[in-house]
């Protein structure tokens, strides 16, 4: 077991970045025709596309609220996104991503604006390289303003981690399948909240904070991504 | 104290004033704090804030009128499509003005699947439950024209100051348009080339409905368009 390589050298890790460095991030907003609101994402080798449809009617009836709109997400990887061929549909993995993601989402969306109606959004990763829930969270939230749905803030997540003993932001495939400790944070930046924050592996409670001051960082510089994106779709729409 | 200028562009999140200020659409408060809730467009009047929205569904309200399109017949009315999350109610009372016997008489010898009618909102509910009725003046069902469909956040543009815009479509084309606010409008004309340059000015107009001095454009090619017969 001990033919480990190094992931990190001389303070700079395998791709050349600094610990507390995001790998080079492009957004785009309303990038699908049909869609009512959509965003593509690139974090890195990450390639993901979100579509927002709705508000709109709720199918099956029983499902509606009477009082507020649903969200509904779904998190899906292409067969082709991995090395090795994902059997497509539905998996135990990425059930739970969606069902985070919606999570994650959620508390930002004006919902009860909408009572009886639902808003889905659709995930779809098109190339993996780790990190891809907080990639689509981040295309998510582009994508739900874009298609013009009343939010308190966007939502911005990165993944924070332990490589080598080093505590690094966002992680390549790598990074998280030979470090130690992988950690999506999911935040709302105005308010500094916490909407997603899952671990595995292990943090000592002060590699725990430094990481979580380390995600801020990240998130923040995402935030101003995001909303400079937005911007651009619109920018000709300014004067 | 207010953070941005008129007219600026705002996307959701941004801290727009701080402060007792009466606030419009598209925007939330937290404390003292204004915010915008969506893309748009900063609205700062004389002591109101709101974000005029870029994007977004048509969304009922009571007043509006809105052309629909008959997608059920139930007992006593219909079941409109109004190009929103929500579907409109109309009853056959509503409709005919007057008490109806619905043992002797029914919706369906009114209106059928797929027919266009102009109504006004008469109620929304808290559960968005949309009640319907033809009042005014050309409300009922609509005959011939073409319809378009274009974003409902886009039908003001479409209508123009004092409904400048529609004025100039009308007077240039001699088309007569009726507008639904839930993003239809329905174009009735002889000449079919004016009904086609009615139609790409409206799409026109929608494309580029952040523009200024677009009254003069849309001017401009409609008189290119119909004047070249």
């Amino acid at each position: 077991m001990e033919e480990q390589k190094k992931l990190i050298v001389d303070g700079r890790r395998l791709d050349g970045r600094a610990p507390d460095e995001l790998r080079p991030i492009r957004i785009e907003a309303g990038v699908l025709k049909r869609a009512d609101g959509s965003a593509y994402i690139e974090m890195g080798s990450n390639k993901v596309l979100a579509a927002v449809y709705g508000p709109r009617e709720m199918h099956p009836r029983h499902e509606q609220e009477p009082d507020t709109a649903v969200l509904r997400c779904r998190y899906n990887m292409a067969p082709f996104s991995v090395d090795e061929r994902k059997r497509p549909g539905p998996d135990r993995r990425s059930v739970e991503i969606s069902k985070v993601t919606r999570e994650a989402l959620e508390p930002v969306l004006f919902l009860e604006m909408y009572p009886r109606s639902v808003i889905d959004v659709f995930i779809e990763v098109l190339e993996a390289d780790a990190g891809t829930r907080t990639a689509g969270i981040n295309a998510a939230s582009v994508a739900l303003a874009n298609a013009g749905i009343p939010m308190r803030d966007l939502v911005s997540a990165v993944a924070v981690g332990k490589v080598d003993d080093v505590i690094v932001l966002d992680l390549t495939k790598e990074e998280d399948q030979n470090g130690q400790t992988d950690m999506p944070v999911a935040i709302i930046p105005k308010k500094k909240l916490i909407t997603l924050l899952q671990m595995d592996g292990s943090f000592t409670e002060d590699e725990f904070k430094q990481a979580l001051d380390l995600a801020f960082k990240g998130c923040e510089r995402i935030y101003e991504l995001q909303r400079a994106a937005l911007r651009e779709k619109y920018a000709l729409k300014e004067g | 104290m207010i953070h941005v200028q008129d007219r600026s562009l705002v996307v959701p999140g941004e801290l727009l004033a701080e402060g007792d200020y009466r606030t419009g659409g598209g925007v939330y408060r937290d404390g003292k704090s204004v915010y915008s809730a969506v893309v748009g467009l900063a609205s700062v009047g004389e002591r109101e804030i709101r974000v005029v929205p870029l994007e977004g569904p048509y969304i009922p309200a009571r007043g509006d009128s809105v052309i629909g399109i008959v997608v059920d017949i139930h007992y006593s009315g219909w079941t409109l499509d109004i190009n929103s999350p929500y579907t409109g109610n109309l009853f056959i009372s509503d409709f005919l003005h007057r008490k109806v016997d619905l043992t002797r008489d029914g919706p369906e010898r009114y209106l059928r699947l797929g027919d266009v009618v102009l109504a006004s909102v008469k109620d929304v509910d808290e559960k968005m439950r949309v009640l319907l009725e033809t009042e005014g003046p050309r409300s009922g069902r609509i005959t011939g024209g073409r319809m378009v469909e274009i974003a409902p956040v886009k039908i003001p543009r479409v209508l123009g100051k004092k409904g400048s815009m529609l004025d100039t479509l009308k007077r240039i084309s001699g088309c007569r348009l009726i507008v639904g606010q839930n993003g239809r409008i329905v174009i009735h004309g002889e000449d079919q080339r004016a009904v086609d340059a009615v139609i790409n000015a409206i799409l026109k107009i929608e494309r580029e409905a952040h523009t200024t001095g677009l009254t003069d454009r849309v001017r401009f090619l409609l008189e290119k368009e119909i004047g070249g017969r």
